[in-house]
């Protein structure tokens, strides 16, 4: 217990507590909250955005942003499916879609810091254009998983023994993968620097563009992981998927203390704030809570959360 | 002895009987859209007849969100609901969920569209209602002398049930007078998107006679931009789908409108017919694939035997016995594999 | 030649090609009800543009314009049909977006909330209070013809919304161009601790352009409840990015310190008349995506080598 509050530093420690209220208060007012079967759904369904939140902080500690994540959801699972149906081939219809997150993340950080477009607008465009594209190659029509392959359906759908969802297990790697690069090696000191203070960063003879354009390809590549869940989840390449996408994911790795400004955050804090957002939204719906309401209660608890780490973090100063 | 065993079976005999005519205790419903008018008036159809039967409804609302809605089923499934239904976000997005929801042995009812590994659907027939709406605007150009259907179709792409529409009716159109489809739109079902296109299309060519619109907001959005246009309102027919909401009623009773025809779809009928049809499915009883609920072109002349329009309230109250009593197809012309 | 590199005249040079090439593909583009149409679905964007521009100018951002666009629809509608009174719709609207543009404004001077996150949280929280207000759509009962005239009727043959458009348009350019309140929003965005050692209130000039934007939303607002005869939720989708994209495209930067309303005019035109000609010459809708995308980047990139080459 000792070890889990030192590695939870105080933002994250106060993150956690507001995590074990609200887990409390949902734990007393829905006999199906806590529940091993409700708790083990959540942590399935919260692993689409998880995963997406993990490669987005990355971006943003590096000190760059990508808005275009939700439509790359829909297109990159446009090869997986069409790959997948074509050659009845699923590691085939997987690589290829992860190719397809990695050449977007190529494009969007080579226009942003090769180019020196800002990332905010070059990944605005990119919003519109994949999105866009995506409508055109299928009419607006959705690709059905004709393969219908248990292997694919297990990826967001099944059970290790019956009991964890695989997908849980797949977002549970990557964190704790992330977590270490970020914390322990010498990449992840650089990418803080970089997105800290470049000028350090120069001045340290880090090579601050290829760190940037790693930070892309890495955001594009693990969204791209989350599309493939996703797509198992509705078992097609579908061209609503993804839509406002990036708004949750940015809402709970702001909540999560990730700085927009770039250099600030860890990845076990954005962790913590999509835990936050999906716990809430679960526990609203098992109250049979409307949908309306649980964008009020978001938007205000972004707003007091970001507000309260703020306020601490000027005290401190 | 033999006295006590006759009693035993009586009981059982009684216990089966009551079992299977016993109604489902609680019923979820997944909404894909719950903010929308049309869908109100479905939960509010489905509420009245659960409310006449004893069943308690449970409502979520995916907000359009296909991974949402796939979350929703779930936490349905750990709530234990006697039967699901659900209105799809994107129809083949929830083949994984009815997968799931039969290895649990939940029985699921599907609203609007078909999906694969589905039980059974409840819906309109798109091309129906659409025809139905085409066939009311031809006798209305017939009855004014007129030879030619000049149409702005004010669609929905995105899906093949709003193309079906839209396919209904000019076929229908084609019946009557030589219909030609000049202006063919995306208005996002969107009342404000709608004006936009619309207003484009006009700009490009004005020169229509028919404003057709897949929704009650596509085709208001249609008029409104024709008004904005200022073009004469006189040898104007516009036609609408769905009666969503109050939205038809009051364009329909204003003084000389030329928003003449509604291809009703009643969704307060259609949650009515489709809690019936959850009851059914849980009790066992043999139910079709597609239950086919009501549509019928409403005019200005016979809406108040369907529709009690309140004006000044801005309250309607459906009529559930006589939308009951119109003739309904048993089978669609078209459904969309026919597109 | 020094002219043809201002941002403005680039910006005017593609409008210009864009124009010539339309005209060329379909002569109804220069019809007077194509240009009423671009004028007209323009000008709800340019007011609230005004405001965004001087934000963006400020270093600031407000991502919930689109779902306050869609409450004012539905609150003007509701306000005139139980009152019978457009003024005090009017008055309902404006206090209504008085009071939104202040919280955002102080949300993010007071509690120091990145404004790209207070006002997504904003905007949440919009959405979802305006079925709280009212589930259903709010229609026009009341039958007032001078509301339908606000964004319907014609001012000398010229579209009303375009003309309300051009009525509060000096205003804005006086202010960034020819006052020290101008200089003090872009000094703010440019370098907001110089700003602040020159004896600039920072925090109030931001909470006064947060307010600004959120008025300008209620008069869009309202001219599109006129519109739609209608008050609607859930209109106005995406709103917010077709705003930010045109101020952006205009020339405007994301970090703040430099925009202009004349670019700004020019970056919502360029959009809107692609928009157009793409319904126009029967292309595919989808397009309407991917070519303002495009551009988007493309135009920002020339700007940044434009910027290079000369500085």
């Amino acid at each position: 217990m000792n070890n889990i509050l030192k590695y939870l530093r105080k933002g994250e420690l106060a993150l956690f507590i507001i995590f074990l209220i609200v887990f409390i208060i949902f734990s007393f007012s829905s006999e199906y909250f806590f529940t091993l079967r409700n708790i083990m759904n959540v942590s399935g369904q919260l692993s689409i955005i998880l995963i997406a939140a993990i490669g987005f902080s990355v971006l943003l500690i590096a000190g760059e942003v990508d808005i275009s994540i939700g439509s790359l959801l829909a297109f990159v699972s446009l090869p997986l499916i069409e790959i997948m149906n074509i050659t009845g081939s699923v590691p085939l219809g997987i690589i290829l879609c992860l190719i397809f997150g990695i050449i977007i993340g190529l494009i969007n950080g080579y226009l942003s810091v090769y180019l020196g477009v800002s990332s905010l607008i070059v990944t605005l465009g990119m919003l519109f254009i994949l999105r866009g594209a995506v409508y055109l190659y299928t009419g607006q029509r959705a690709i059905p998983d004709e393969l219908m392959s248990d292997f694919f359906f297990y990826i967001g759908n099944g059970k290790f023994m019956g009991t964890i969802p695989y997908a849980a297990i797949i977002g549970l790697i990557i964190l704790l993968i992330f977590i270490f690069v970020m914390r322990n090696t010498s990449y992840g000191r650089k990418l803080y620097a970089v997105g800290g203070n470049q000028e350090v960063a120069r001045l340290a003879g880090y090579n601050i563009k290829l760190l940037k354009l790693s930070a892309f390809v890495i955001c594009s590549f693990l969204s791209s992981i989350s599309a493939i869940i996703l797509a198992s989840r509705i078992g097609s390449a579908n061209h609503v998927a993804g839509d406002l996408f990036e708004f949750q994911v940015v809402a709970a790795v702001v909540l999560g203390g990730v700085s927009l400004a770039g250099g600030i955050g860890s990845l076990t804090g954005a962790a913590i704030g999509v835990l936050i957002l999906s716990v809430i939204s679960n526990g609203l719906g098992l109250l049979n809570i409307d949908t309306q309401w649980q964008l009020v209660v978001n938007g205000v608890i972004i707003i007091i959360a970001v507000g309260f780490d703020e306020l601490k973090r000027n005290r401190s100063l | 002895m033999k006295i006590v065993s006759w009693f035993l079976a009586a009981i059982i005999t009684l216990s089966l009987a009551m079992s299977i005519s016993a109604n489902p205790k609680r019923i979820g419903y997944i909404v894909n859209y719950g903010t929308h008018e049309w869908y109100q008036n479905v939960i509010f159809g489905l509420q009245s007849r659960a409310d006449e039967l004893g069943i308690d409804l449970e409502v979520m609302d995916a907000n359009l969100d296909i991974n949402k809605q796939t979350q929703q089923a779930e936490d349905f499934m750990t709530k234990g609901v006697d039967v699901l239904i659900m209105t799809p976000v994107n129809e083949e997005g929830v083949v994984p969920i009815l997968r799931k929801a039969k290895a649990e042995g939940m029985p699921t009812v599907l609203e609007g569209n078909p999906a694969k590994g589905m039980t059974t659907l409840f819906a309109i027939c798109d091309y129906d209602a659409g025809y139905k709406a085409g066939d009311a605007v031809g006798r209305i150009l017939v009855s004014r002398g007129e030879s030619q259907a000049r149409v702005m179709d004010v669609g929905l792409p995105l899906l093949s049930a709003t193309l079906l529409r839209s396919l209904g009716f000019m076929e229908a159109l084609a019946q009557h007078v030589d219909a030609v489809k000049v202006h063919e739109l995306d208005g996002s079902g969107m009342i404000d998107s709608s004006v936009e296109v619309a207003s484009a299309a006009l700009a490009a060519d004005s020169n229509i006679n028919v404003i057709y619109g897949i929704n009650d907001g596509s085709a208001l959005g249609g008029l409104q931009a024709w008004r904005a246009a200022g073009l004469p309102e006189d040898d104007l027919v516009v036609a609408g789908t769905g009666s969503e909401g109050l939205a038809f009623l009051n364009e329909m009773t204003k003084e000389g409108t030329p928003y003449l025809v509604e291809a009703a779809m009643f969704p307060e009928g259609v949650g009515y017919t489709g809690m019936n049809l959850a009851v059914d499915l849980f009790n066992g009883v043999d139910v079709p694939e597609h239950k086919v609920t009501p549509t019928l072109a409403l005019t200005v002349h016979n809406f108040a035997k369907y529709y009690d329009f309140d004006k000044a309230g801005q309250k309607r109250a459906i009529n559930f016995e006589n939308v009951a009593k119109i003739p309904t197809e048993t089978k669609c012309t078209k459904y969309s594999s026919d597109l | 030649m020094k002219y043809f590199q201002t941002n403005e005249s680039i910006l005017f040079g593609l409008l210009v090609l864009l124009c010539i090439f339309l005209s060329f593909y379909n002569p109804q583009f220069y019809s007077i009800q194509n240009i009423h149409s671009i004028l007209r679905s323009s000008s709800t964007v340019m007011i609230v543009a005004f405001g965004m521009t001087i934000l963006l100018t400020s270093g600031e951002v407000d991502l919930s314009v689109g779902a306050l666009m869609s409450f004012v629809t539905v609150i003007v509608m509701d306000v005139i049909n139980i009152t019978g009174s457009i003024s005090l719709g009017l008055i309902a609207v404006f206090g209504f977006c008085l009071f939104i543009g202040l919280i955002n404004g102080l949300v993010r001077t007071v509690l120091n909330v990145n404004s790209l996150i207070a006002t997504l949280a904003m905007m949440l929280i919009l959405q979802g209070s305006v079925y709280v207000y009212s589930m259903a759509a709010i229609y026009n009962t009341h039958l007032i013809p001078l509301f339908s005239f606000i964004g319907q009727g014609f001012f000398l043959n010229i579209p009303m919304p375009v003309v309300i458009m051009l009525f509060i348009l000096p205003f804005f350019v006086v202010l960034l161009n020819y006052t020290r309140y101008g200089r003090y929003f872009s000094s703010i965005g440019s370098n907001p601790d110089a700003a602040k050692l020159s004896g600039i209130n920072n925090n109030r000039y931001k909470v006064i352009g947060f307010v600004i934007t959120s008025l300008l939303v209620g008069v869009s607002g309202v001219i599109l409840a006129s519109l739609m005869d209608t008050g609607q939720q859930g209109s106005a989708k995406g709103f917010e990015l077709i705003v930010i994209a045109a101020v952006l495209l205009g020339g405007t930067s994301f970090m703040g310190g430099k925009g202009t309303i004349i670019g700004t005019i020019l970056g919502i035109l360029i959009l809107k008349i692609i928009d157009n000609g793409i319904i126009l010459m029967r292309i595919p809708q989808e397009f309407q995506l991917i070519v303002p995308g495009f551009i988007l980047i493309l135009a920002v990139y020339f700007d940044g080598v434009r910027k290079k080459n000369s500085g």
